[in-house]
């Protein structure tokens, strides 16, 4: 029966060859859409690694310095005046009672400018990491859950090494099961190093927080580290932000409060306001926006293919008439005619799948940019989602006509012979 | 001959509306997603106020520094520009302006952020903008340091209510401004010249940026006529690599004057960003590739609805063929019926997209667009549709020509 209805497909090559093409189109476009998608759900699960409620992020811009100052004593002391201002209006900032905490940070959750690093381990392995230089009262203001040890704190002052805080992720990465509380990061030296800069101290991990996934619930999780920011000491540099948590019931009327508070601490500094929430409402439209574009544009692609699909295998059954009127006659129930129509649009379904997937199985293997990432899981679920909606609606396509197929009476038929 | 083809064309389209109706469907999507790409780059690229003479125009809209293992890039800095590209060849005025610069104006308890533009006096002649009330700020102003400023509408609106605004004075980011001009929105997909609030580059806080040669600030330079424009890029190369870099860490600086296609591919994956040449054709020709594969699937969806309607007509082509009518009248007649289809298909897009562009413009995706059905994009659109339809109409007709007369005329072969 199956070789019967291999050989009547084969007769419509043609024909066939092109609905399969079409349906192998479909099939690509249905992947992008569900590798996307999914890789969203998926993300979304797992925990974000902090809360934003009630807290605000100021920018802070300072006037630059020239460019490759050469003088070394002029730029130290142009550093010294800065971090001496950062001070400054951190203390400011503890003053005003709506002010609950205040932590000076490199980046922050939802802001979008990433500072990324890497280093290789003892045992070769090259990791990347998302990095962080943050004041002590970061982690608490962002009611950072910690997993293991704890976040910075004063008795980090007296510490030899690099005190370090980093993510349950690269604590699995680096260490495996065991606990990375008070263990050294085991990196190579740096090779790029320049000779006359000193060499990294080792880096102490103190505390393991849950995640900061920095762009959002959609974002991929990956690894993370934060050093311990001490705006006392001369090369830590002088941080671009600064978060703060005010107390409830404290509205926008407080921003420009509390920007001419800043703006009185240092008149050539600028200062720009926002709260997290707006920051978030953005940061969740990069993401969102380009996915709906993407679903909007291939939900449309599919109605257009279904409709072809279902009004090529409508004709194509008018078409084929006195065949199917033959096989009734020759006592084939409906019912078998039926599903004859069914498997052949399942067989044409199937091998346009497995070129597709062909296809796609290839994307691994080639080269891609770095940030973007394939989860082995979330790609074989893409896969097999996408294929079975695919065969869902070359079946749905066929219904009808193949309906329309097994209600042909067979007198009918051979009389139009 | 071509009024037969048309009146055949109607017959076979009314004979069975359903297949009419989803041949079109497909193809006025596409063509509405085609144009509505070809409206918004049409919106973003074409010569139009404040960029009309933009044909004549080259910008630095970045700087990339290399050395053997680190690499920066950002805006070009001022004093790039000022030592740099000054009196080059070919060039009738050169302005140099910061980037973007967030400002932020607090009338009671309600908090205004604008975007702050400071450029110099000639940015006035080589953008035109619009002027609604008063005129721009110059030279002396810039050379004075003088806290005068040229707002948008928008700004007007926001901080005076719409009303009459010359004269009068609105804080920003802690600095009091005087009004001296107004100007008209500009799109936010004109992102060189686009800004809430302008003022001269002096009354920037502090004088740092003299110093720069990165960070902040672009350039444009308005040539004397389009075949200056290779001589100004060339020259200014020629200087940027004769330069020495401030930093030992750097080997190279790449910041070439360029058109704004040129500078967008710049950002794009495939650009090659450490080498001066134009980037522009790379990105056109993934852009080419990428709009291919999009029509890939309507046509594929296209061309089988027309096949599997061969068979109407079978007994038209079986007597053209008996009579002796050669192949390739036949597929001249069903290419053209199939352009005549796609044309009818394009004119249904062509409403929509006027429609998707319109709510696109409502919902303030894009600031300040104004995306139109132009007479340009007009043109674009009956092009692709031609194209789309010789794209989807080649296969079928050749089958449909191909068919036998005998078998034509005894109702199709017995495939």
């Amino acid at each position: 029966m199956t070789r019967h209805l291999v050989r009547l497909i084969w007769n419509r090559k043609r024909q066939n060859l092109l609905l399969t093409i079409e349906i192998f189109c479909s099939f690509l476009v249905v992947f992008v859409v569900a590798l996307v998608g999914l890789t969203y759900a998926v993300n979304a699960r797992q925990p974000l690694g902090f809360d934003i409620d009630r807290v605000w992020v100021i920018d802070v811009g300072r006037p630059r310095g020239p460019i490759g100052e050469t003088d070394k004593a002029a730029t130290a002391a142009r550093e010294a005046a800065e971090r001496e201002v950062f001070t400054g209006l951190l203390a400011a900032l503890r003053e005003l009672p709506q002010v609950e905490r205040a932590a000076g940070s490199f980046t922050g959750p939802y802001v979008n400018s990433t500072w990324g690093s890497g280093a290789t381990l003892t045992d070769g392995r090259q990791i990347d990491y998302l990095y962080n230089r943050v004041g002590d009262d970061f982690i608490p203001l962002l009611s950072m859950p910690i997993v293991a040890g704890r976040g910075f704190t004063r008795e980090d002052d007296a510490a030899g090494d690099d005190p370090v805080v980093i993510n349950a992720a690269m604590a699995r990465t680096v260490f495996g099961d065991a606990s990375p509380i008070g263990k050294v990061i085991p990196q190579k030296p740096d090779p790029q190093r320049p000779p006359d800069r000193p060499a990294e101290k080792p880096k102490r991990v103190v505390g393991v927080i849950e995640d900061f996934r920095q762009h959002g619930v959609y974002s991929m999780p990956g690894n993370v580290l934060f050093d311990r920011l001490r705006i006392d000491v001369p090369d830590h540099g002088v941080p671009d932000r600064l978060l703060i948590r005010v107390t409830p019931g404290t509205s926008a009327a407080f921003e420009p409060i509390l920007i001419r508070r800043l703006q009185r601490e240092s008149a050539d500094w600028s200062f720009d306001v926002s709260t997290m929430d707006k920051l978030r409402e953005q940061s969740v439209k990069t993401y969102t926006i380009p996915l709906a574009v993407l679903a909007v544009l291939a939900g449309f692609l599919l109605l257009m293919v279904m409709l072809g699909l279902s009004g090529v295998v409508w004709q194509s059954v008018t078409q084929r008439l006195r065949e199917f009127g033959l096989r009734r006659a020759a006592g084939a129930s409906g019912l078998s005619v039926r599903r004859q129509v069914q498997v052949e649009m399942a067989v044409m379904t199937t091998f346009a799948l497995i070129a597709g997937i062909a296809l796609v199985a290839q994307i691994p293997f080639l080269p891609r940019p770095r940030e973007l990432v394939l989860v082995p899981g979330i790609f074989v679920g893409a896969v097999a989602l996408s294929a079975a909606a695919i065969y869902c609606l070359t079946l749905a396509c066929g219904w009808y006509p193949s309906r329309l197929a097994s209600r042909i009476p067979p007198a009918d038929a051979l009389r139009y012979e | 001959m071509l009024r037969h083809y048309l009146t055949m064309t109607i017959a076979v389209l009314k004979r069975r509306p359903f297949y009419t109706a989803i041949s079109l469907f497909g193809i006025s999507f596409t063509l509405l997603v085609l144009m509505v790409f070809t409206a918004m780059a049409d919106h973003g690229l074409a010569p139009m106020a404040p960029e009309s003479r933009q044909d004549r125009m080259l910008g630095v809209h970045s700087a990339r520094m290399y050395g053997p293992q680190s690499s920066w890039s950002s805006e070009g800095g001022y004093a790039l520009f000022d030592k740099y590209a000054r009196n080059l060849p070919g060039v009738e005025t050169l302005t140099i302006f910061s980037g973007f610069q967030t400002a932020t104006t607090y009338l009671g308890d309600q908090r205004i952020t604008s975007n702050l533009k400071r450029t110099d006096g000639a940015f006035w002649q080589v953008f035109d903008f619009t002027f609604l009330e008063g005129g721009p700020y110059g030279e002396a102003d810039v050379k004075d340091a003088r806290f005068v400023a040229v707002i948008t509408r928008r700004t007007r609106e926001r901080l005076f209510g719409g009303a009459n605004a010359m004269g009068k004075s609105f804080e920003a980011d802690g600095q009091s401004f005087r009004v001296v001009g107004v100007v008209e929105n500009v799109s936010e997909m004109r992102y060189i010249p686009a800004s809430d609030i302008y003022a001269p580059l002096t009354t920037a806080k502090t004088d740092a940026y003299k110093r720069d040669i990165m960070g902040g600030y672009h350039a444009v330079a308005l040539a004397r006529s389009t075949d200056d424009l290779p001589l100004i890029r060339e020259e200014f190369n020629a200087r940027v690599a004769r330069m020495e870099l401030p930093d030992k860490a750097y080997k190279a600086l790449v910041a070439p004057f360029e058109t704004r296609w040129d500078s967008i591919a710049r950002e794009s994956p495939f650009a090659d960003r450490t080498s001066p040449e134009r980037q522009g054709p790379k990105l056109t020709l993934f852009l080419v590739i990428a709009a291919l594969v999009f029509v890939t699937l309507p046509t594929v969806n296209l061309v089988n609805v027309t096949v599997s309607r061969i068979l109407e007509r079978a007994s038209e082509i079986g007597v053209r063929k008996a009579f002796g009518a050669p192949t390739r009248s036949l597929v001249a007649q069903f290419v053209v019926e199939n352009v005549m289809l796609t044309l009818a298909g394009g004119a249904i897009g062509l409403v929509l997209s006027a429609l998707v562009l319109r709510a696109l413009n409502q919902s303030g995706l894009f600031a300040f667009s104004a995306f139109t059905v132009n007479a340009r994009v007009f043109g674009y659109g009956v092009l692709l549709a031609i194209a789309f339809g010789l794209f989807s109409g080649v296969y079928p007709a050749w089958r449909m020509a191909r068919l036998h007369p005998v078998e034509a005329l005894k109702g199709g072969p017995s495939r």
